[in-house]
């Protein structure tokens, strides 16, 4: 009997990008080869992405969504050739996407019909009478009004095209070609999703979403820290909305990787019993090692505004103004995009005065290592999961200061230094305790590392899914018998 | 940390943190849990944050859009390339007609223009027209080399004129290649000084040779050196076929119309045609501002606008913009040739001259269409003005010189020219419709 299989889609991620999600993604697909993965990766058009994780022989790559690239969906000769497809098809998408109020099934009839006709697709939007409608649905959705809402901000012609633009790809991106499979699972509520809720809408599969962040949360936090107009910012965060909306709605189990997370899916209509909250896991250190009382400060991230790289440096001025003789040390590459961030915090480290006393170090392909030379672990972030990198801290025993975002009060409940984000002064008052009290923050440490043994380890989130991809692969075999 | 807010402090600290109130709830609630340090429950759980009242907002300031000047460099190297080319079909022409007889020449020179139109359309919508062009030429090489090779043997292989046909083609289509490369100067000089050595009566196979040699290890050697990132994957093959095609077509155009006597009145066909693929050079790079022009026009126009008809758009604009080069220089470069008779071995009828400038403002408008990704139609109406001029050729009895190709272009710029203003009524579907839908 064949194992039961999984479609596992993802976003600019698993297999082409380093990160959280990509670790997990590998630990998950590796750990559990009772399943046959198929994973399919939606990722930006242009060159073709190189492959940075090997999968393992129970999974394979069944093609990958390439979106704002120039390549057509294959056409189908007999079918596809009703000029102008459905022209209406722009608009419904607008109502049901950016409206505030979205029609669920509205919006899965038009999903459902990309995903029939794609060959239709690029002919609907070069439609002349899909332009008209479209504009007139935009207008409808900026005059909503609830009391939930301001004021719309004053949209433009070229902000409606690039919003058209965007709707085409999120058609496109419904009608890639996906395999027939036991169970669904997506691991962002965005454009990884929209295949998945078409399948989910078409076959009844089973489909599972993932959360390590908030989609919806991330999208209005890349807006508003945005130089975009308020028109972009709206666009932008509007339609990251209306895409996690969309997957809520449509999946059976949402499985957030902290309970941080689920206060949010619930605020966004997801009903408690459909959330299974299953933590990320690391795999602790057998052996403590001692710190290097060295005040060496380290932190293991990307480059990113999510992750509030210039609060950090601020942090390292106060700290070493304090303690002359503190390290801190940045391990990470910039997040592909953000180049001109990591360029920005650059000169903001040359105006502090920082020099050798803050370092950017550049990737690692040893984090655990990185942390056993660690006194402190820092971190700074403004949107958090549950991050692996604060895991990896405390798995090696050592004491961790950060901002408490996400699921991270949760995870260093009783044994690490949690403060507001964006709160320099508190920032610099744990990291300079910790540092000045060795013993304490070994201490700290120690605990750390007994809650990873107790609650996060691989071991204990592999079982979680294993449990809960059994159930839901079982419960689609049951519905089909 | 921050616990207990009520909506009013809450409102005041979103806009403190933003610098502005929030747009809507989702967006106070992200602030406050972000920058403002209230947990996620907590933000999740306010009865409401205090959001400003409704109020007419500014409207969004007019914002520059990137040009895409790499896209143009393309243009321009192929039309400087193919510039060079018919000046060396009416610099080489006299001596090669000596040499290989006129009705080789003709036969050649008649076969060369539509395969080098072909070759250099088809490259440049999959490869030289993007960017970073040469270097996905080298990242495709195997296929690109493949197939080179089997175009080049099948042109070969062509009775009676193959090697010949092969040669010109080799050196015309290397010379887009080059002046992609930004080597344009050197190919000016290597064709230069193959008009030299023809006119020393150097041997026209042996010296033709040499000079495709050059231009092929040329062509290598920029492919191989191309430096630089490439953001962009080549361009679709069936549109790069399409594309392909099209310059088939139009290049069929140029030779069409027997009364044009290529190869026959020695420099004369080759140099009429000259101002006109000046004039189109300069109107083509005038009109590849399309991209930048069409959205930066069209920014800060309201919503309400969007889909109406709008007389004298940015559009609208850079086509006239576009046509008015095109006329001109074709009209002032015309009657310079035309003042230089002495050249033209008794040719120089004016119709001649006219015929080329309606065949490459047929081009231009095709090449638009081909560019906003109406290439069917653009293929349709390249097809019609060729048809025409074959049939005006085959059964209009001694046509006056250019007659043919007067009207076949005539025609195709009318058909062109209404679906094009169609478009461009309405720059905002446009813009939508058709320059962002690729």
């Amino acid at each position: 009997m064949s194992p039961p299989s999984i479609l596992l889609t993802t976003e600019a991620t698993y297999p082409y990008a380093v990160g959280g999600v990509s670790s997990w993604c590998h630990l998950v697909v590796g750990g559990l080869p009772e399943f046959a993965w198929r994973v399919l990766p939606i990722h930006a058009g242009g060159r073709r992405p190189r492959q940075l994780f090997d999968l393992p022989p129970h999974a394979s790559l069944v093609g990958r969504i390439e979106v704002w690239g120039e390549q057509l969906p294959r056409r189908r000769w007999l079918r596809d050739r009703l000029p102008g497809g459905r022209p209406s098809l722009p608009a419904e998408l607008v109502r049901t996407l950016i409206g505030w109020r979205p029609d669920h099934e509205e919006l899965l009839d038009a999903l459902v019909w990309c995903r029939r006709h794609p060959g239709e697709l690029r002919a609907t939007f070069r439609s002349v009478d899909a332009w008209r409608p479209f504009v007139q649905a935009l207008r409808e959705v900026l005059g909503e009004s609830h009391p939930e809402l301001a004021s719309s901000p004053e949209l433009d012609t070229v902000d409606a095209a690039t919003l058209y633009q965007q709707l085409y790809w999120v058609a496109r991106t419904a009608a890639a070609e996906t395999p027939r499979v036991d169970l669904l699972h997506a691991t962002a509520a965005g454009w990884a999703a929209i295949p998945t809720i078409v399948d989910r809408h078409l076959h009844g599969t089973p489909l599972l979403l993932t959360e390590h962040g908030v989609y919806v949360r991330e999208a209005y936090l890349a807006a508003a820290r945005s130089r975009g107009s308020a028109a972009e910012r709206f666009l932008s965060s509007r339609l990251g909305r209306g895409l996690s909306l969309a997957t809520y709605a449509s999946a059976d189990v949402v499985s957030p990787v902290t309970s941080a997370n689920a206060h949010w899916e619930r605020k966004l209509g997801v009903a408690p019993e459909r959330i299974r909250v299953i933590h990320n896991g690391i795999e602790p250190s057998g052996e403590l090692t001692p710190p290097p009382r060295a005040r060496r400060v380290v932190t293991v991230g990307r480059i990113d505004p999510l992750k509030d790289v210039q609060t950090m440096l601020h942090v390292a001025a106060e700290v070493t103004r304090q303690l002359p003789d503190a390290q801190f040390e940045y391990w990470g590459p910039p997040t592909r995009g953000q180049e001109a961030y990591a360029q920005a915090c650059e000169e903001l480290h040359r105006r502090l005065g920082l020099g050798d006393r803050f370092r950017f170090m550049g990737t690692t392909s040893e984090p655990l290592r990185v942390m056993r030379e660690a006194d402190v672990v820092l971190m700074t972030s403004i949107s958090e999961g549950l991050p692996m990198a604060v895991l990896e801290g405390m798995a090696q025993g050592r004491p961790v200061v950060s901002t408490g975002v996400g699921g991270v009060p949760e995870v260093l409940h009783g044994c690490g230094v949690v403060v507001p984000s964006g709160d320099v002064a508190r920032l610099a008052t744990g990291v300079a305790m910790l540092l000045r009290n060795p013993g304490f923050a070994e201490r700290l440490g120690r605990r750390a590392y007994v809650r990873v043994r107790e609650r996060y380890t691989q071991r204990r989130c592999l079982d979680g899914y294993r449990a809960l991809l059994g159930e839901l692969t079982a419960s689609d075999a049951a519905a089909a018998a | 940390m921050r616990r207990s807010l009520t909506g009013e402090q809450a409102g005041g600290l979103v806009h403190a943190r933003l610098g502005r109130p929030a747009q809507d709830l989702l967006e106070a609630v992200v602030v406050l849990e972000a920058w403002g340090g209230v947990p996620s429950e907590s933000a999740l759980a306010l009865d409401g944050v205090v959001l400003p009242p409704c109020a007419t907002p500014a409207p969004a300031p007019a914002r520059a859009l990137a040009r895409d000047d790499e896209q143009r460099e393309g243009i321009v190297a192929e039309g400087i390339a193919l510039l060079v080319a018919i000046i060396a079909v009416a610099v080489w022409a006299g001596p090669l007609s000596r040499q290989l007889g006129t009705a080789t020449l003709e036969h050649a020179l008649r076969l060369a223009l539509p395969l080098t139109l072909a070759l250099q359309w088809m490259l440049r919508s999959r490869y030289l027209g993007r960017g970073g062009g040469v270097r996905q030429l080298a990242e495709e090489r195997v296929a690109v080399l493949l197939v080179s090779v089997g175009v080049g043997a099948a042109i070969v292989a062509i009775p009676d004129v193959g090697p010949l046909v092969a040669l010109f083609v080799l050196t015309w289509v290397g010379g887009a290649v080059m002046a992609r490369r930004g080597w344009g100067l050197a190919y000016a000089a290597l064709v230069t000084g193959e008009a030299v050595a023809l006119g020393a009566d150097a041997p026209a196979y042996a010296s033709l040779a040499l000079l495709g040699g050059i231009v092929l290890v040329a062509c290598v050697v920029a492919v191989a050196t191309a430096r630089g990132r490439v953001e962009q994957a080549p361009g679709r093959l069936p549109r790069a076929l399409a594309a392909g095609a099209i310059g088939a077509l139009l290049g069929g155009l140029l030779v069409g119309d027997d009364s044009l006597g290529w190869g026959v009145h020695g420099a004369f066909p080759g140099l009429a045609l000259a101002p006109s693929v000046i004039g189109s050079l300069w109107g083509g790079y005038h009109l590849w501002q399309f991209y930048a022009a069409v959205p930066n026009g069209l920014r800060g126009m309201p919503l309400a606008l969007a889909s109406e008809t709008i007389r004298g758009g940015p559009a609208t604009r850079v086509l006239i913009g576009a046509l008015t080069r095109l006329v001109g220089v074709t009209t002032l470069l015309s009657l310079a040739v035309l003042a230089a008779a002495q050249w033209t071995n008794g040719a120089d009828s004016i119709g001649v001259f006219v015929a080329f400038g309606t065949a490459t403002l047929a081009s231009l408008f095709v090449s638009l269409h081909e560019s906003l990704g109406y290439v069917g139609w653009a293929f349709v109406v390249a097809l019609a003005s060729l048809a025409v001029e074959l049939a005006i050729t085959r059964w209009v009895a001694a046509p006056p010189p250019g007659l043919a190709l007067s009207i076949a272009g005539a025609v195709g710029a009318l058909l062109a020219l209404a679906p094009l203003v169609r478009q461009l009524r309405s720059p905002g579907r446009m813009l939508a419709t058709a320059l962002w839908i690729k």
